[in-house]
Order: C-alpha cells, then structure tokens, then sequence
C-alpha cells in the first residue's frame, strides 16, 4: 500500500503522533490562541489593563482546576463544581456576617461535604462518576435556585474588603504549589495515575483504590470551597446563577492544557496552568471582538472538539469511569 | 445462510499442496524506534498447516495480525491465490478470506453467542434493517452442533460463559465460513487438554479441505505435532522455513534464540527435602461460584504446584489467598497468626500476587515500567511520606536489570512490551518488594523459552533461598517440572495431591482433573 514511502513525511507523521509533540501542543495552543487574539483585537489584549483584567479572572478557576485535575487523573469526571462553587459561596456570605475564619471554614467543609456525597456514591455503589456528579449537580443546582429565589444572598462589607489582589494570588500559588508537591513527590500522585491508567492493576499492586477515589473527590470539594471565597470577595453577593457552567469550563481548560480525559500516567501538573491562561485569554477575546454569547460558545465548542481529538490517547481510550 | 461458495474455491486446487497460496513480498512495519518486522517474505502452500514461532517480540504477531487487517501493512505485500491483499480491517480480511484467532479475548460482551458468531456478517438475516433473530439463532445453534460444542446455547449472552467457551466461539466464528487461511495466534494458551483437542481437530479438518492454517504458538511441543513445515521470525526478521519432519525441537530453538538453550529446563532435583515449617495456612476458603472449602498449608521453600482445567477454580485460590476475591469466607493465615482479609496486608505481610490476566491485573498498561515496579514498594521507598524520584528510578532499574528487561528505559511505557517483558516487570516488582510467599497464576502464559527459562530459573532461585511458591498452571509438564506438590482442582474442590516424583505423569493429574 505505502510501499514506497520516501523517509520525510514518515518521521514527520511519528513526531506529530509522539508523546513529545502531544506534550508541546498545549503551549504551541496557548502561544497561537494569544496571537491570534491579540491580532484580532489589535493589540488590545496585551495592554497592562488588559492582562491585570485577565488575572483577576484566572484565580478561582484555577483553583478549582487543581482539584478537577486529580478527578480526571483517576480517569473520572465531575460535573458538580458550578454548583459546589454556588452553595459554598451562599454558606460563606452568610457566615460572613459572624466571622471571616468561620466563613472561610464553612465554604471549605461544605464543598468538602458535596465531594464526600460524591465519592461515596460513586466508591460504594461503584456508580460511574460521570451519572453520580450529574445527579448531584441538579440536587446541589436546585438548592442554590431555592436558597436565592427571594434575592441574591449578600455577603458582608469586611468580607468584600478583602479583594485584595496579594491575597488572591497567594491563595492560588499556594494551592498549586501544595498540589504540585502532592502529586509529584508523595505517593498520592503515583496512585492516583495509577487508578487512572489500570485501577484493578493498580489495586493489585496494593493502592487502596476506593479510598483514594474517595479522598480525592473530597479534597477537589474542598477546593471549591476555596475557590468559592476567592469568589464571594471578588463578586459580593450571590445570585442563583454563581459558578453556572463552571464545570464545563473546567473541563474545556484542562483539555485545552493538554490533560488526557482518560486520566493515567501521561497527566502533566502543567495541564492546570497552561489550560485555566489558555480558556481565560480565549474567553476575553471573544468578548472583546464582540460575539455574542452564543457564538462564543459555538467557537469554544469547536475548538474543544478539535483538542479533544488531536490530544485523546486512543491506546488508552475506555468509557470514562 | 449462504455459505459462501466462492471461499471453497481452493478445495479444488488441492494437489499435494505444492500450490502457493499466500505470497508474503519484503513486508514490514515499524513501531516508533521498533521495527517489529523487517523485510519479511515468505511463501505459504495450499492446504498445509505452517507453524510460525520465535520469541516474544519477534514479529509473529504483527506479521499476521497484518495479514488479518489488525495493523496496516507498513511496506511490502501480500498475494492471496494470486490476488493482491491490503485489508484495511477485520472484516475486509475476512471478506477476502483471511481469519483469526486471537491470544486475548476475542469475544464482545454484552451480545449473545450468536450475534457474537456472525459479527460483521449479519447481512444474511437483515430483512428491511431488521434483524431476524430466531434465524440467527438458529443457524448459530447448526454450526456449534456441527462443531459439536452443542452445549453452548446460541441464544446465550456471551457472558455467561468462561474464558475457554468464548474462545470455542470465537473458533467457530473464525471457521463457519470457510476461510482459505486460518490464524491461530496463541490460542491454545487459553485452552484446557479437551479445547486444544478440538482446536486440532478443526486445524486438521482445514488441512484436509486443501486449505491453510498459520499456527502460532510458543509449546514447541504442539507446533512440532501439528504442523507440516514451520517458519522462524528473530527480532522481526526472518530466519528460515523448515519441514517439521526434518528439523527437531532443539534445532528450531537454536533458531529461534541465536544461540544454544540448555536442557536445563525444568530444577533437576528429586528427593529433597521440604521444611516442615508452615508459613501460609488456608483453611476452609469459600468464594461463591467459584471455590468451595479450600484447605492446605504451604511451607518454608516449597513450590506448591495447582493444576487443573481452566474453569476448575484454581485461578480464583490464588486471589483468596491474596484477599483479591469479592466475598471470599474462611481463612487465610500466615504463621505469626496475621490474618490476611485486604490486599495491602497481604502484600506488607510479604505476599505477591501476579495474576492469569497479565494485561488488566497484573501490569498497568498505560503506564511506566518505574511506576509499575515501584508501585508496591512506595512507602518503604519514601522518607517520611517524601519520595525521591531519582531514588525510585534507580530502583526500578535495579530490579527491571536484574530480570533482563529488554526495554529502552524505565520510562518507556510497559504498553510497548511484550508479553514476556512485562511479565518481568511483573517479577521486578515483587522482587524489588522481596516478598516471601509469591502466588504466580500462569507465570508463562504466552511467554517463549529464553524468558520461560529464566523465570524457572528465578522460581528456584527463590525457593532455594526459602521463599515459598505457590505456582498454579495450566500446563502439566511445568507443574511436574517445577512443583514439590502438586494440588489438583476440579469443579471448585481440591481432588488429589501429589508429591514431586519423576515417575508422577501427565496422566495421573489430567485423571484427578476431568
């Protein structure tokens, strides 16, 4: 069939279907879309307003990112964090007014607690995770709705007074670097790529694999908790529509990273990054050319598609868990 | 059913069988950096049974999964009955008359046998787009009595078979419709002494016919048996075709490793001594379905051989005892006392555990070979829950080394292995842990001579050192070979036992087996 196949574009086809260029896309992805963006606009989306504006939208995503990132590793998805992100932000607003510690807590135990409900559904009842987080994304949806039908829930004014750029940024460095360390140099990281790349060989090789499941699924919970003060101090008071669509959001960020949706050994921790920069300059740019909502989703949805077709690890590919 | 008559057409033909059915020209393909096959060209005869054997990682599956439209052919050509062939899957291959039968489960889930049989061939009972399932059935449920596998019921989900039944499924499906050229890749491995019985039976039917079957299969024994003449891949080239009856099992060895394999084989040794020191005591061990009331000691050195057809139930001892099996009942004991009833105790107490299905349970996959052989050793690797990622590097190559892994590095992916080098990376893993009591199900299974030599070498080794073994396995001479005792299943129950003896024979465990 290719009987005379001339060396060049042979070598060529393996670079591009080699793990090294898959591992580069992200950032040829994220240096082209800031181009391509920043020519479209002429030059508007690198002015120093511009890329301050862009930061301030980057923080609470990424911290969420961060968590999604160690779901998806173990092959698993989350559908919950838009709604975890709502109720947890009404539970700090409203805790506000008591105390910003007891504020910060309640957020944090609450999206704990929605992580504990999905992981249990889905380690005990080894329900897929996929039905497990769209059932309780409604549930948790719902609540919200009801929790705001009056009016949006405010928070109070020393809660407000903390959007302060400084403690933004410290909130998100420190939750990648502890991350970071986590997955890179405990044995939390190995075993959760090896959930996500053979979870029966990974549990025969002595990986408490439901705990871990569980422990994960808590802990991103947690960090939609955190997520959810980074919000409420930037935002002020919540309406029925706070952290809608978040979840997709994530996902399209952390496969616009690179990140593999069936999880496994070929995660990079730079995925998270390199994602959240590339859906925020993405998103900014299609409002500042000014689309309309629905072509912006129109746009999003296609170059999702093309990603997720270029980046997917075909050897490894399976239902999502 | 329409049987289709074109595929019979070289029924005719058959003279002697000097007629060149398949033509294989300077066929090639490349993995990456490997180069899985390297100019290979061949000639296969009208009705002949041709052997096609050589270690792991030769070629041989890739050569003819190319044939069967499972890779695209990387260069060169194949002629079938002087048309040329490129399929393009499967189906196309089928279509021109080419089959298969793979190592691994070939079957899908979720269907019945009978929709499993005619996957991809439907057409014959699609009226109007609708699918006329009694007639399927039917003709199914013809062609497994015609095989005489009457006891699978055609209209039977898939999935309520074993293992074995499936791959009789799999053979009819690869058979019913006459193909000129069958591939039997590695099948006899799932097979128990009956399936292979019917295996043969049907590979000499094809002969008979005037067409061809291409055996490949790692039991030099069988391809010896059943083969008129026999092709030699090393390294993706190819060596030579012998006639079997001029060639012998040493020489095809010689072939196959490039170099002198020893007698040395199987341990030598008859008469010693086993300690009377218990390290492992299973008693009463239960697991719905699949065992019942299991009992016996393993003790300090000793290789414990299980044998038994493949449904017998041994396979599920060696997850009881690993605490691997859902709802097991009963005990397992180490001889401090510990009661193993989770698999992190079993492997902190100095249990190791590989299992049948390689692939799903025992290697992870998509993975490296350092994440897989570190694996259970991570917390003893880490300071104070902080690991050391050149720390870990430089163990799993230390281990991944000690077994001779044929790898690039301990980066590369274990997906890129054969079967034979995962399976040390499997060994790695649990030497790297030093474990003393290792549960090995089907430690060979589909593996070649060098790499069956050095793990028998290693099992010895490691008894030798007072380790103790259980071994359970599906091939007889390794049992009698290997074991110190030799426990036999049948239906979920233990029934007989035997110590290692040089007058002990294949038939007095196939009589306790069936």
């Amino acid at each position: 069939m290719q009987k005379n196949n001339n060396q060049e574009p042979s070598k060529f086809r393996a670079f591009l279907s080699s793990d090294t260029f898959k591992g580069l896309l992200p950032f040829i992805g994220f240096v082209v879309i800031v181009v391509v963006m920043n020519i479209l606009t002429e030059g508007k989306i690198l002015t120093p307003k511009r890329i301050r504006l862009l930061l301030s939208q980057v923080y609470y995503p990424m911290i969420v990112a961060t968590g999604v990132f160690f779901i998806m590793t173990l092959g698993s998805i989350d559908f919950t964090e838009g709604s975890t992100l709502g109720l947890a932000s009404i539970v700090i607003s409203k805790l506000s007014f008591i105390s910003i510690p007891l504020a910060i807590l309640g957020g944090v135990l609450t999206g704990a607690a929605i992580g504990a409900i999905n992981g249990f559904f889905h380690v005990k009842f080894k329900l897929q995770s996929f039905i497990t987080t769209i059932c309780t994304m409604f549930l948790f949806r719902g609540v919200c709705a009801y929790l705001t039908t009056e009016s949006a829930v405010p928070a109070s004014t020393e809660i407000k007074a903390l959007d302060l750029n400084w403690l933004k940024i410290t909130i998100t460095v420190a939750v990648l670097l502890i991350a970071w360390f986590l997955f890179r140099f405990t044995r939390i990281g190995n075993d959760v790529k090896a959930i996500g790349s053979g979870e029966t060989a990974a549990r025969f090789s002595g990986v408490k694999t439901d705990r871990v499941k569980f422990l994960v699924f808590v802990a991103a919970g947690a960090l939609t908790g955190i997520a959810a003060f980074v919000n409420v101090i930037k935002v002020g008071s919540i309406t029925a529509t706070a952290g809608s669509q978040l979840e997709t959001q994530i996902l399209i960020a952390l496969v616009l990273g690179g990140l593999p949706i069936t999880g496994g050994a070929k995660v990079r921790f730079s995925n998270i990054i390199v994602g959240t920069l590339m859906y925020t300059v993405l998103n900014n740019g299609l409002v500042m050319l000014g689309y309309e909502t629905q072509t912006q989703q129109l746009i999003k949805g296609i170059i999702f598609l093309v990603f997720v077709a270029l980046t997917i690890d075909r050897k490894a590919l399976k239902v999502i868990k | 059913m329409s049987n289709n008559v074109n595929l019979q057409k070289p029924a005719q033909k058959h003279e002697g069988g000097n007629t060149p059915l398949l033509i294989a020209e300077h066929i090639d393909k490349q993995f990456g950096i490997t180069h899985a096959v390297n100019d290979v060209s061949l000639t296969i005869d009208a009705g002949e049974v041709r052997g096609l054997i050589g270690e792991n990682g030769s070629g041989k599956s890739t050569f003819s999964q190319m044939l069967c439209g499972i890779y695209s052919i990387g260069g060169g050509s194949f002629t079938l009955d002087g048309q040329p062939l490129h399929p393009k899957n499967q189906v196309e291959a089928n279509n021109a008359g080419v089959a298969i039968i793979v190592q691994e489960m070939g079957t899908l889930s979720g269907l019945t046998v009978a929709e499993n049989i005619f996957f991809g061939h439907e057409e014959p009972f699609m009226h109007l787009g609708v699918k006329n399932t009694g007639a399927m059935n039917r003709e199914a449920q013809r062609l497994l009595n015609e095989y005489g596998f009457g006891r699978i019921k055609a209209s039977d989900m898939i999935d309520r078979y074993n293992f074995e039944d499936r791959k009789l499924v799999e053979i009819v499906k690869a058979t019913y419709m006459k193909p000129k050229i069958l591939v039997v890749d590695e099948t006899t491995t799932a097979l128990s002494q009956n399936g292979r019985q019917e295996l043969y039976k049907i590979v000499d039917a094809i002969r008979a016919d005037g067409r061809t079957v291409i055996f490949i299969s790692h039991d030099l024994n069988e391809v010896m048996e059943h083969t008129d003449s026999i092709s030699v891949l090393r390294d993706g080239e190819f060596v030579g075709t012998f006639r079997t009856a001029d060639t012998s099992e040493d020489q095809l060895k010689r072939y196959m490793v490039g170099r002198e394999i020893g007698s040395a084989y199987y341990r030598a040794d008859y008469g010693e001594k086993v300690s009377d020191e218990v390290v492992l005591t299973v008693d009463n061990v239960s697991v719905p379905g699949e065992i019942s009331n299991i009992s016996f000691q393993l003790h300090r050195g000793e290789i414990l051989g299980f044998g038994g057809l493949s449904e017998c139930g041994m396979h599920e001892v060696g997850k009881a005892i690993f605490a691997a099996s859902w709802d097991r009942t009963g005990s397992v004991k180490l001889a401090d006392g510990t009661a193993i009833n989770d698999i992190p105790t079993a492997i902190r107490k100095s249990i190791a555990y590989t299992s049948k299905n390689r692939d799903n349970e025992s290697v992870i996959v998509n993975e490296s070979i350092r994440n897989n052989i570190v694996l259970p050793s991570i917390e003893d690797l880490a300071n104070h829950g902080i690991l050391n990622n050149r720390k870990l590097t430089a163990f799993a190559d230390k281990y991944a080394k000690d077994m001779q892994t044929k790898m690039t590095g301990v980066n590369q992916f274990v997906s890129d292995l054969s079967g034979g080098n995962k399976q040390k990376v499997v060994l790695a893993r649990w030497l790297g842990k030093g474990s003393d009591i290792l549960v090995l199900d089907s430690p060979t299974r589909g593996i070649d001579i060098g790499v069956k030599q050095a793990i028998y070498a290693l099992m010895d080794d490691m008894r030798k050192q007072g380790k103790s073994i259980i071994m359970i396995s599906e091939e007889i001479p390794e049992l009698l070979g290997m074991a110190d005792r030799i426990i036999v299943m049948k239906d979920g129950t233990i029934s007989g036992e035997f110590m290692r003896d040089p007058a002990l024979s294949e038939e007095d465990l196939i009589a306790k087996m069936v």
